[in-house]
């Protein structure tokens, strides 16, 4: 079972033979490093509600 | 500046030799017959005996088998020379079983006229050093030139040399000893072929001095040039003989040239685009031939040529390739509107990553660094290159926009991983360069025993406060990492690691990052626990630091050292005692067991159910009402649960109309005896065109608590009402129920939610129920009790397979692709089930 690299899409081999798995190469590591320095890995919250700006935009007792 | 040009013909040390005497001991006395001829040559013959005296100076070291093949090259050069020159198109090269070579073409055959020196013009070629090149300008228009002494070098250290021409109709001959004529060039034959055939065979009183000499022609060598040779010649048949070995024999052809050689480079590679591109251009009488093909591959492989010799050192040809290709591809890329995430522009580095390219430039006059050519110095040869790939690439990237777009691809990925690994290694030296700022955050251990310490990385501020005093400061290390929330365009919170988080705790764990400074070996703590709320935030936050450990410390996953502490969501207190449940499942659980104990029932089929057999009764229910509960986006689930009970409605029976007219009527009464707060309530009969049947609609309550419920064949097909249905008929056989109290019959249980509803009031009956809304709700106390302590906490070990899970769905939320993305956080975000490893 290969992966696409999460990078530039390509496979991404095998874990035992390739030292950078689950990406493609040094090079994609490298950039998916500098993607993490640079703050580029966001996870995307919900919308927040507009008649209530500044609400959090879940409520923690509604989760579980 | 240019050296290209002739070394000095040294005078021989000796005095003037008389006329007709030999020039030196080795070299032999021309026969009697052509004294005149021998006298005439006195000054050539100086010359060659220069080369032999110190043939260092003219075709290289004599020990090391380099000068012994340099010989070789002279001579397939003037073979070359012919092809370049349009008059050759074929050379055989055949290495004898003596040692000796023969190199024969055919060409126009080496002129044979009389020079006005008063020997054949064929032997001034012979016996003067460089005579090739002054004897006829315009023969050549490109020479390769190369090795600059001249086939007279090789007459001069070879023993014996023969010389055939073909040429006007006759054949010529004419034989060397060490340079020296053995007779003047005769006329042998007549033919209707031309061409020049040259054997030799080196000196060995030159080739051969020490032991260990190499004095024997390396066929390896020789068929690696004679290849490159073809490749740089499209069309140009070698014929390569090895007598001394069988086997050996080749014949090189290579029609498509340099393009060739390109896709011979690129075989063992994965190019991004299946052409090579390749042009041939005359500017200025300099022929500019270039092929390239970007692999996948980081390196960069250019070859240069001039006259078909390899410039190793490179020089003004390559300069205006590089040049050229910079131009080009970011004029395109700039164009095309393919730079947009890449702020600093490409460099000529970024868009050679990957490249395969041979240029060969041939030049009527080239000038080079030095005797070995190893760089190119003639300058306008720059410009011309430059503007012939300016306009030929960039007329092929206008042609192929797809292939063009691959490669100004491969440059930004190469732009981006640069300036990534910049950033890295800045945010890395920063973090390490400052202990102090690490030192404030990391609350460390006392025990320095890696395979003995614990490092907790914990979810915000007061729980990391909590977790410091509750924790085991002798192998228990805690480091408090806060998610950043960004407020995108006020319009969604995202979460993210800030970059001075992920310095910090690359600091903390000790082991490097990147290829060059990761070390699993340096890693500080073999236990790494992440703690986070069990709430959205949490899971977010778990998701981003388990894709970084999977993708920059693999290795930390592999080997078992990464962990989730399961905190506990609820606190259970009955009387004095404190009970810590993990989750709803569990606390569910709890309050099941707690219900069903001391309690028997009497079933309608006769059978009694108590303790284990109750309880799997009551966890059936819980599943109806789990199942109940996923079908609210289709109606009141009330309308669902009345149907299985009332009617035990399949999908088949929406086709008989009499029952689903039946269904009608029941869901009818039983919803209006039930439920008063759905009245007014209609049912209405609908057709199902697709399935061939009919489906009823619900609509109960009035204003704003209206609601629709649809029974259709997709509700009866699904998972949910199939669960239902099926519970149902496993339990309705065992209603009513008769509580049995102490043996005596009590209270009657005449449906689910009824007995539900008792278990449920019996369960939590004398207890406080307290949830914890996040970790800095619990006091340190209860944090060491639940999740700290090593005798009491249940740690869940990290594997590759929920590693690979949690990339998957962060690939997800991080896609380009919007609907998935979409869809999985509308179905996720809730619930965070999915994320919740």
């Amino acid at each position: 079972m290969s992966r696409p690299c999460p990078i530039c899409g390509n496979s991404v081999g095998d874990p035992h033979t390739n030292r950078a798995y689950p990406l493609c190469s040094a090079r994609c590591r490298a950039i998916d490093l500098g993607r993490w320095f640079s703050e580029s890995y966001r996870i995307p919250g919900e919308p927040v509600r507009r008649d209530d700006p500044d609400s959090l935009p879940f409520d923690p007792d509604e989760d579980a | 500046m240019s050296v290209s040009n002739r070394p000095e013909t040294s005078k021989t040390p000796s005095d003037n030799p008389q006329p007709g005497a030999p020039p030196s001991p080795s070299a032999a006395p021309a026969p009697s017959s052509s004294a005149d001829y021998a006298a005439s040559n006195i000054q050539v013959l100086e010359g060659l005996e220069a080369v032999r005296k110190r043939p260092g100076m003219y075709i290289g070291d004599t020990h090391d088998g380099s000068g012994l093949h340099h010989l070789v090259w002279e001579v397939v050069d003037n073979a070359v020379d012919e092809h370049l020159a349009n008059h050759a198109t074929r050379f055989g090269l055949t290495i004898h079983f003596d040692g000796s070579i023969t190199v024969e073409d055919d060409g126009r055959g080496i002129p044979v006229g009389m020079h006005e020196k008063g020997v054949s013009a064929a032997e001034v070629v012979m016996t003067i050093l460089h005579a090739g090149g002054k004897f006829d300008h315009d023969s050549y228009k490109v020479s390769a030139g190369l090795h600059g002494v001249g086939v007279s070098a090789v007459n001069a250290v070879s023993e014996l040399l023969k010389m055939e021409i073909s040429r006007d109709g006759h054949v010529y001959y004419q034989e060397y000893k060490r340079g020296v004529p053995q007779a003047p060039l005769a006329q042998i034959g007549d033919t209707d072929r031309r061409g020049t055939k040259i054997t030799f065979k080196p000196d060995h009183e030159i080739f051969a001095q020490n032991p260990g000499d190499t004095s024997e022609f390396n066929h390896e060598i020789i068929i690696a040039r004679l290849r490159e040779i073809a490749y740089l010649n499209a069309g140009l048949v070698i014929d390569f003989k090895d007598e001394r070995v069988e086997g050996r024999d080749h014949t090189f052809l290579f029609k498509g040239g340099i393009r060739e050689f390109v896709e011979l480079l690129n075989k063992a590679k994965e190019p991004i685009h299946d052409q090579v591109v390749a042009f041939r251009v005359e500017q200025d009488k300099v022929d500019v031939e270039i092929a390239l093909q970007w692999n996948s591959s980081y390196a960069e492989q250019v070859f240069p040529y001039t006259n078909n010799v390899h410039n190793r050192d490179g020089g003004t040809h390559l300069t205006g390739l590089r040049g050229g290709l910079t131009r080009t591809i970011t004029n395109y890329a700039t164009n095309a509107n393919l730079l947009k995430e890449v702020k600093g522009g490409l460099t000529g580095e970024d868009i050679r990553e990957g490249l395969t390219a041979i240029i060969s430039v041939k030049h009527p006059d080239p000038s080079f660094d030095s005797q070995t050519k190893s760089k190119l110095v003639s300058s306008e040869v720059k410009g011309i290159v430059e503007q012939v790939v300016v306009d030929r690439l960039g007329r092929f990237l206008e042609e192929n926009p797809s292939t063009a777009k691959k490669i100004v691809e491969k440059a930004v990925m190469a732009a981006k991983a640069r300036e990534a690994a910049r950033k890295a290694r800045e945010v890395v030296r920063k973090s390490a360069m400052d202990p102090l700022s690490i030192s404030g955050k990391l609350a460390d251990c006392q025990d320095k025993d890696p395979t003995r310490c614990e490092i907790y990385i914990v979810e915000g501020d007061s729980a990391g406060g909590s977790a410091k005093q509750g924790r085991d400061r002798k192998f228990q290390a805690i480091l408090p990492l806060r998610g950043k929330i960004l407020n995108v365009e006020r319009a969604r919170l995202d979460r993210m690691l800030g970059s001075a988080e992920i310095g910090t705790l690359i600091t903390a764990l000790g082991c490097g990052i990147g290829e060059s400074s990761f070390d699993i070996a340096k890693l500080r703590y073999h236990s790494v626990i992440l703690m986070t709320d069990a709430d959205v935030d949490g899971s977010h936050i778990r998701t981003l630091l388990l894709t970084f450990f999977f993708r920059q410390m693999r290795e930390l996953i592999e080997k078992g050292y990464l962990y989730i502490a399961q905190p506990p969501l609820y606190m259970v207190s009955i009387k004095k005692k404190e009970l810590y449940k993990k989750d709803q499942e569990e606390l569910d659980r709890f309050l099941l067991e707690n219900g069903v104990e001391g309690l028997r029932l009497k079933t309608g089929d006769g059978g009694t159910l108590w303790g284990d057999s109750l309880l799997n009764l009551m966890t059936r229910l819980r599943r109806m009402r789990q199942a109940l509960s996923k079908l609210e986006r289709r109606g009141d689930p009330r309308v669902f649960a009345s149907l299985a009970r009332a009617c035990l409605l399949t999908r088949e029976h929406l086709k008989d109309r009499a029952k689903v007219e039946q269904a009608a009527e029941e869901l009818r009464v039983r919803i209006g005896e039930r439920y008063p707060d759905m009245l007014p309530l209609t049912v209405e009969i609908g057709t199902d065109l697709a399935h061939g049947g009919s489906t009823i609609s619900v609509t109960s309550g009035a204003g704003a608590t209206v609601r629709k419920s649809v029974v259709d064949f997709e509700l009866l097909d699904g998972s949910e009402y199939g669960e239902i249905l099926a519970i149902e008929r496993e339990i309705q056989p065992m209603f009513p129920f008769v509580k049995l109290d102490d043996g005596a019959e009590g209270d009657v249980i005449g449906e689910a939610e009824q007995l539900w509803e008792h278990v449920d009031t019996r369960g939590r009956k004398g207890l406080k129920i307290q949830r914890f809304k996040g970790l800095g709700e619990m006091n340190p106390t209860q944090l060491w009790e639940t999740t700290m302590n090593p005798d009491a906490r249940v740690l869940r070990q990290v594997t590759i397979q929920d590693a690979i899970e949690t990339d998957q769905i962060f690939s997800v939320l991080m896609g380009d692709a919007v609907e998935p993305r979409r869809l999985f956080i509308e179905q996720n975000a809730l619930t965070v089930k999915n994320l919740d490893i």
